[in-house]
């Protein structure tokens, strides 16, 4: 290889690499946010009632926002795993949950037991509908949630 | 002369250039764009002008594309009515991916530009480059200042929230102390006696299509004057 092939190919690396950088914001940008689709609300599908296994919390996405199945003895319900202390993902843990951010720890119902966190993990409203789980929009009646906390939900 | 340089070294650089290959090669052939482009090739930078406050009006420029291409993007999920001009730069910032930072990088840039094209202003004054033969350059550079400023005026509203309200009120009260016309300025900047969504409606017109095609029309003269002119002798 030539010095002067050698610098336009590193000409030609930079180049890509800038033209990239700017592209994937630009393309990232265009995609329609979810928020603004109006999908926010639907009822999608999380899937069959068998995936979701007795006893244990089962992770699933709505709406792009991580969830938990839940599934006590046939009786379903849907947890949002955003923390309602600052909007890190809770992780499960066992049958409860554990924030890793600032170690919140909320119960299988999604009460708090341990702080900072002050607010209960909010439900999705669910139903089971011919051996599939419909999970439909998010339940922010149970407690005064800030206004940040509701906006990661429209 | 290594044998990689090519297999035809007796042709002399200018024939060499004419004939040039690949598909941007077929365009410059057919355009004749070497003659066109040989001219600017060939202009030498003054010495006294390689320095760094004779780079503030190329800056200014870098940041107008910047704010054009940041703009038609913002323009994608902008909406300049009352009821939802609000909402749609909240979502801009809060729900479009990368949006923040795209309006980030207009906001800011806005600001940049002010600031350059006036420090640009006061490099051509203080080293005497608005002089003959260079007037009309100078008053072309006057007018992108105020379209400029009109840009910053104009783009002030659109987010619709109090501080965008109360600051074109005041700005149009001043348009309207204007002695005889003061009353017809205000009207037709607002659309009304009142601020309204006729005022976003004009504002918006303004700011996304009748500023930017003056002021390109503007910069295209400002650029062709340069060229003409030269850059100024040194102090």
């Amino acid at each position: 290889m030539t010095r002067s092939s050698f610098l336009k190919w590193l000409i030609g690396i930079v180049g890509a690499v800038s033209v990239a950088g700017i592209l994937y914001p630009v393309l990232r940008f265009l995609k329609p946010p979810a928020a603004l689709s109006g999908a926010i609300g639907q009822v999608v599908n999380a899937g069959a009632l068998s995936s979701f296994p007795a006893g244990q919390l089962t992770l699933v996405t709505v709406h792009d926002k991580p969830a938990a199945v839940q599934n006590l003895n046939g009786k379903y319900a849907v947890y949002s795993l955003i923390c309602t202390h600052l909007g890190c993902v809770v992780a499960i843990h066992g049958d409860a949950f554990k924030c890793p951010c600032h170690a919140s720890e909320f119960s299988p119902t999604g009460t708090v037991t341990r702080g900072p966190a002050t607010l209960p993990l909010p439900t999705y409203h669910s139903q089971s509908q011919n051996g599939a789980l419909l999970v439909g929009p998010i339940d922010l009646s149970g407690a005064p949630y800030p206004t940040w906390y509701k906006g990661e939900f429209s | 002369m290594s044998a990689s340089a090519g297999p035809v070294p007796q042709q002399t650089p200018s024939e060499a250039k004419r004939r040039k290959p690949g598909l941007l090669g077929w365009v410059v052939n057919r355009l004749g764009m070497d003659d066109l482009m040989e001219d600017q090739y060939n202009r030498v930078v003054p010495f006294h002008a390689t320095n760094y406050i004779y780079c503030f009006g190329g800056i200014a420029l870098v940041l107008f594309v910047i704010l054009a291409a940041t703009g038609i993007m913002l323009a994608v999920y902008y909406q300049p009515t009352p009821d939802a001009a609000y909402q749609s730069v909240l979502n801009i910032s809060t729900h479009v991916q990368f949006g923040w930072w795209i309006r980030s990088i207009h906001r800011w840039s806005a600001g940049a530009m002010v600031v350059l094209v006036f420090v640009h202003m006061l490099r051509v004054f203080f080293t005497g480059a608005y002089k003959k033969p260079r007037e009309l350059n100078w008053l072309t550079g006057v007018a992108l200042l105020l379209i400029t400023m009109g840009f910053g005026f104009t783009g002030y509203l659109l987010p619709w929230d109090q501080k965008a309200y109360w600051a074109t009120k005041v700005g149009t009260d001043i348009a309207g102390s204007v002695p005889l016309i003061g009353h017809f300025l205000l009207v037709t900047l607002r659309g009304g006696d009142q601020i309204s969504a006729a005022t976003l409606g004009r504002f918006f017109a303004l700011h996304v299509l009748v500023l930017p095609a003056i002021i390109v029309i503007l910069l295209l003269g400002h650029f062709f004057m340069i060229r003409r002119h030269g850059i100024s002798g040194r102090l």
